[in-house]
């Protein structure tokens, strides 16, 4: 499985995600995606457009990088609802600030994957999951409308000047 | 002289060997540029090929198919097996996905491709291949050559990248209603078009020559947008004027927002 997307959606992203935020530690957004096969089978998921979060749409919490409030998260559930015509799902996005392969934080693995069976739940034809950037790779998940759970994804490839292609298991 | 398989080739960055065997790259159409191109995609260390090609060798291949031999021609042999056989010769460990058919009839493997390079003879054929690199967000990259008049007669081609979020080969003049109509006409006409061996090279080495870049950014441009044109009577490739006058603009023909395979909306 893949996630792709093209360089100028990844910079869109990247250059959000890296702005300070006033109080939180680090900024979350949110990325729409569908399936990109004729056969069925689900190898990759394209992401066409990325949702920032504005400032206040997050809450102060200290224990953990970012958290974001319920605004954010009826946006979040907004999009999914509009996705079920077309296929889209929501793909949760934040930014570890390291160079090389990254992964879900034991915050990360206690917040994040928590929010995918409500996008499910609103709309499940369609795949929804998680992305971690760093610097310079990156880390995906996704849940395939058709699969049981999260699968982590075997590469994030961005398709800008250069190619960058983050391959699981390789910094 | 010693050193690594690519040392004469440090210059493309420190990580240009990893970025080049990561990519993807497809190549449809093994002819007269398609197999140009492999066998310079494999000199230069790509590992992992989708090619196409349903055709097998003719005698009148033999004046420009790299690779190819009169015993091919007498075996009819596949112009994939001889792609395949170029690719294996140079990288033995290369994961090649080989279609002996249009890729039309088997679109998946082409969706994996991060780069393809349209080696095809058609308008409509080039129309349709880019379509799809569009639709799932694949740099494309086409070449093409033709023949034009007598006395002198005028050899013309391009070389054109065209990238999800840039100008189509319609913004860029390449693509339109005119010329698809024109060989739309002449569909069925009997005869070959004339082909030689030394522009199909130039156009392929330019086409890889853009694969690299946009695989390693050795030359620090960043592009996603080239239409290069070539004129072999000058013996020139000059990058087109119209192209400049599209900086800035947002193609019209193709949105950001469709992706993956189109989706029939009941209204």
């Amino acid at each position: 499985m893949e996630i792709r997307l093209s360089g100028q959606l990844y910079n869109q992203v990247v250059a959000d995600l890296i702005r300070p935020h006033p109080f939180a530690a680090e900024r979350v957004g949110f990325l729409i995606g569908r399936i990109g096969s004729t056969s069925g089978n689900p190898a990759a998921v394209l992401l066409t457009q990325y949702r920032t979060i504005p400032n206040d749409h997050y809450l102060d919490d200290p224990k953990v990088g970012a958290r974001i409030g319920p605004k954010a998260l009826a946006t979040a559930m907004q999009l999914a609802h509009s996705g079920r015509i077309s296929g889209e799902g929501i793909i949760h996005v934040h930014l570890h600030g390291h160079r090389g392969e990254t992964s879900m934080s034991k915050t990360d693995q206690r917040e994040i994957p928590g929010l995918l069976p409500g996008f499910r739940a609103v709309n499940p034809s369609a795949p929804h999951g998680i992305i971690i950037l760093s610097l310079d790779h990156g880390s995906g998940w996704i849940w395939s409308p058709k699969a049981t759970g999260i699968a982590q994804v075997d590469l994030i490839s961005v398709i800008g000047a250069p190619v960058k292609v983050f391959r699981r298991g390789r910094v | 002289m010693t050193g690594s398989r690519y040392s004469r080739q440090s210059f493309l960055g420190e990580f240009s060997e990893d970025a080049i065997s990561d990519c993807i790259i497809g190549v449809v159409g093994l002819g007269g540029g398609g197999s140009h191109v492999v066998q310079q995609l494999a000199h230069i260390g790509f590992q992992r090929y989708v090619i196409y090609d349903d055709d097998i060798v003719e005698e009148s291949n033999l004046n420009r198919l790299v690779g190819a031999t009169s015993v091919d021609a007498l075996a009819e042999t596949p112009k994939l097996h001889l792609a395949k056989q170029m690719i294996f010769g140079l990288q033995p460990n290369a994961e090649v996905v080989a279609h002996a058919c249009r890729w039309q009839e088997r679109p998946d493997p082409l969706h994996r491709c991060h780069i393809a390079i349209g080696c095809v003879d058609s308008f409509k054929g080039r129309e349709e291949l880019e379509n799809e690199c569009r639709r799932h967000l694949i740099h494309y990259i086409d070449i093409g050559m033709d023949v034009h008049g007598t006395n002198p007669p005028v050899i013309g081609g391009q070389v054109i990248l065209s990238s999800p979020g840039g100008p189509c080969m319609r913004c860029m003049g390449f693509l339109t209603e005119a010329r698809l109509a024109e060989e739309g006409r002449r569909y069925g006409d009997a005869g070959g078009r004339p082909q030689v061996i030394w522009p199909n090279g130039v156009l392929a080495s330019t086409a890889v020559g853009l694969a690299i870049d946009l695989t390693c950014n050795w030359t620090c441009q960043r592009r996603t947008r080239e239409y290069l044109s070539y004129d072999g009577n000058e013996f020139t490739m000059k990058p087109s004027l119209l192209l400049r006058n599209l900086e800035g603009l947002a193609c019209p023909h193709f949105s950001d927002t469709e992706v993956g395979p189109p989706i029939l909306i009941e209204l």
